[in-house]
């Protein structure tokens, strides 16, 4: 595969189901080798985007393109693309190296190079020692390794990844997430990755697109979809815990929450209402700002999360200083100006 | 805990000799003389004798040729059956059309007329078209029962394999096709065995039409059976071995297939049971 294959164009695509409509205009490019997330809450429409580009869901409207080519209304089988389901969908009656050669075997490829590109595909994800089982008798991470091997088996232009990891426990989740890393960087194929958890989202992308209600709502790398968010919506939906959000008038350099003035790093010019939002980790205990009652210390060991009530909101700190507060406390939350994200209370767009 | 089991083994046991008792009773006339059939209190110890098993398969009224009327009107009816039966409940099952529920309702309400109230059409249709007595007449009969309780039941096992088994395939290449012969048919051959002996064991036991739209060329062993019993006589002996060669392919398929049989009863009763 060459590094100029497998780049991939949405072009106002919008998807219908009846009456409700799933995909309200969806427009995005992806660059060839790019391990591009499409991060959203349920419903969002990120795996219909991902079926649309497998071809496994057609198009509303708009068009799909793939390496410069209009593949919008080719059958799945035509597009050279390949996909793990979440589900896995490995085939129940055929032994693990028969469903990894299933891809190879479908198009005619001779019976030996199949067995060398199998046992390469099944040692890559470290499964080689199993192709003799069925998939009934692999555990789920043996199993989601069989899938991967299915996928990669045949060097496609493109690798469609739905929530892939999301059967497995926590801890095989991590791992796997960082092979699923370093196996992408080492095939250096363009691939796109489904998921609703904002972590996965993070450490694996070199890009994000997070869906809102059928729409892109932002694209960018992990740290600025982290840092810059763009609407109210995308802040609450990244990080853990999602931020702090605190209706407010935002007026000169400061912002006011139920009557107690934050000092903001930014002049607004006249006086508007707005959605301040605060990342739990740039909330901090100080002399000044806003009263509140410790109402809980979660203690992680080397950090902690500290649950606040102002006024009736509830606060998040993430904190690793200590010695922590004692819960029943009662104390000043403030923050640093410049840590402040403002956003448009009635349209929820950055400011 | 232990009553319990004592009480299911019990109520268990029951059932199976209220269902076993008319069997054994039959085994045992078979091999009674008719003058021991008739005796009264009947008689449970008595000489055995093959005499009416010697009737029934080389004497004058021999059922072999019957057996094999039996075999060619049900196989041909269980072969054409599946052949429709399978691709048309894989189109219901998995594919999207207007008024797909409807249809599913009408296939199942073909099943809830009355035969009896068919079977002076069907003569009548049949003696115009020079259809009495003849294998292709009962076998389309059989055919025409057959083919919506095939379809429901088959329909019932596609649902159970997971779309995105499918979608894999397509992905892989494959092509519909191609995917339902190498990814989806071998997931629902339990089902398909399954419809496949009860399409069967319905052709081969089925009486009522073999007797009116049958004749002398095409007597199926049901309505062979049913000549042992005339005004002036009952041969209860040779009935009852009649009746034990015909239930022995029915037994054999039941003793072999035992496994998918019960699955395919259950089949839906536990969401995804069915399929493995």
């Amino acid at each position: 595969m060459t590094a100029s294959q497998g780049s991939v164009r949405l072009e106002g695509v919008v998807k219908r189901h009846g009456d409700t409509v799933v995909l309200r205009g969806v427009d995005l490019a992806i660059e060839p080798g790019e391990f591009f997330v499409l991060l959203g809450p349920s419903g969002s429409g990120k795996t219909t985007t991902l079926r649309i580009l497998a071809g496994l869901e057609e198009l509303s409207e708009g068009k799909v393109l793939m390496d410069g080519e209009d593949v919008t209304t080719q059958e799945p089988g035509e597009r050279d693309v390949a996909m793990v389901f979440q589900s896995y969908a490995l085939y129940p009656h055929m032994t693990v190296a028969q469903n990894i050669g299933f891809p190879l075997r479908m198009v005619g490829t001779d019976p030996g190079a199949i067995r060398q590109a199998v046992a390469d595909a099944a040692a890559k994800v470290g499964i080689g020692h199993l192709l003799d089982r069925t998939p009934g008798q692999l555990s789920g991470g043996q199993q989601q390794r069989c899938a991967l091997a299915r996928a990669i088996v045949r060097k496609p232009r493109l690798f469609l990844l739905d929530e892939p990891l999301s059967n497995l426990d926590a801890k095989l989740r991590l791992e796997t997430r960082l092979e699923l890393h370093t196996l992408q960087r080492a095939l250096g194929a363009t691939t796109v990755y489904v998921t609703h958890d904002q972590e996965e989202a993070m450490t694996l992308a070199d890009r994000i697109a997070v869906f809102m209600d059928g729409r892109i709502v932002q694209v960018g790398s992990p740290r600025d979809v982290f840092a810059r968010p763009q609407t109210v919506d995308v802040a609450a939906f990244i990080g853990t815990p999602p931020m702090n959000l605190l209706p407010g008038v935002w007026e000169g350099n400061a912002v006011s929450v139920d009557g107690h003035v934050l000092p903001l790093a930014s002049a607004a010019s006249s006086a508007r209402q707005v959605t301040v939002g605060v990342r739990p980790g740039d909330l901090r205990i100080a002399d000044a700002g806003l009263p509140a009652r410790v109402e809980r210390v979660e203690d992680l060991g080397d950090s902690a999360i500290v649950s606040f009530v102002a006024g009736e909101r509830i606060l998040k700190q993430k904190t690793d200083r200590l010695p922590l507060v004692q819960e029943g406390d009662h104390v000043h939350v403030a923050f640093a100006p410049a840590a402040a994200h403002i956003f448009d209370r009635q349209t929820g767009i950055r400011l | 805990m232990k009553l319990r089991r004592i009480a299911l083994a019990a109520v268990a046991g029951f059932g199976v000799a209220v269902w076993v008792f008319p069997v054994l009773w039959g085994l045992l006339t078979s091999f009674k003389t008719e003058r021991d059939v008739l005796a009264y209190p009947p008689v449970f110890i008595f000489t055995p004798t093959l005499a009416n098993y010697r009737e029934v398969i080389f004497g004058a009224s021999s059922i072999v040729p019957n057996l094999v009327s039996s075999f060619i009107v049900s196989t041909a009816a269980t072969i054409v059956t599946m052949i429709i039966a399978v691709p048309a409940a894989y189109a219901i099952g998995r594919l999207r059309y207007p008024m797909k529920r409807m249809s599913g309702f009408y296939v199942l309400a073909t099943q809830m007329l009355p035969p009896v109230g068919l079977i002076i059409p069907y003569y009548l249709v049949f003696q115009k078209l020079g259809a009495l007595d003849t294998y292709g007449g009962l076998a389309l009969i059989y055919l025409t029962f057959a083919l919506p309780f095939a379809v429901w039941l088959m329909v019932s096992y596609f649902e159970d394999v997971p779309h995105e088994m499918e979608e894999a395939a397509l992905l892989d290449r494959a092509g519909r096709l191609r995917a339902l012969w190498y990814v989806i048919l071998p997931q629902v051959r339990g089902g398909i065995a399954v419809t496949t002996i009860f399409v069967f064991l319905n052709a081969w036991n089925e009486f009522m039409f073999a007797v009116v739209l049958g004749g002398n060329r095409v007597r199926t062993v049901t309505v062979a059976m049913f000549n042992f019993i005339s005004v002036e006589q009952t041969q209860w002996a040779r009935l009852a071995a009649a009746a034990m060669l015909a239930m022995l392919p029915v037994i054999l398929i039941g003793f072999f297939a035992q496994r998918h049989i019960v699955k395919g009863l259950t089949v839906g009763a536990v969401k995804g049971g069915g399929r493995r």
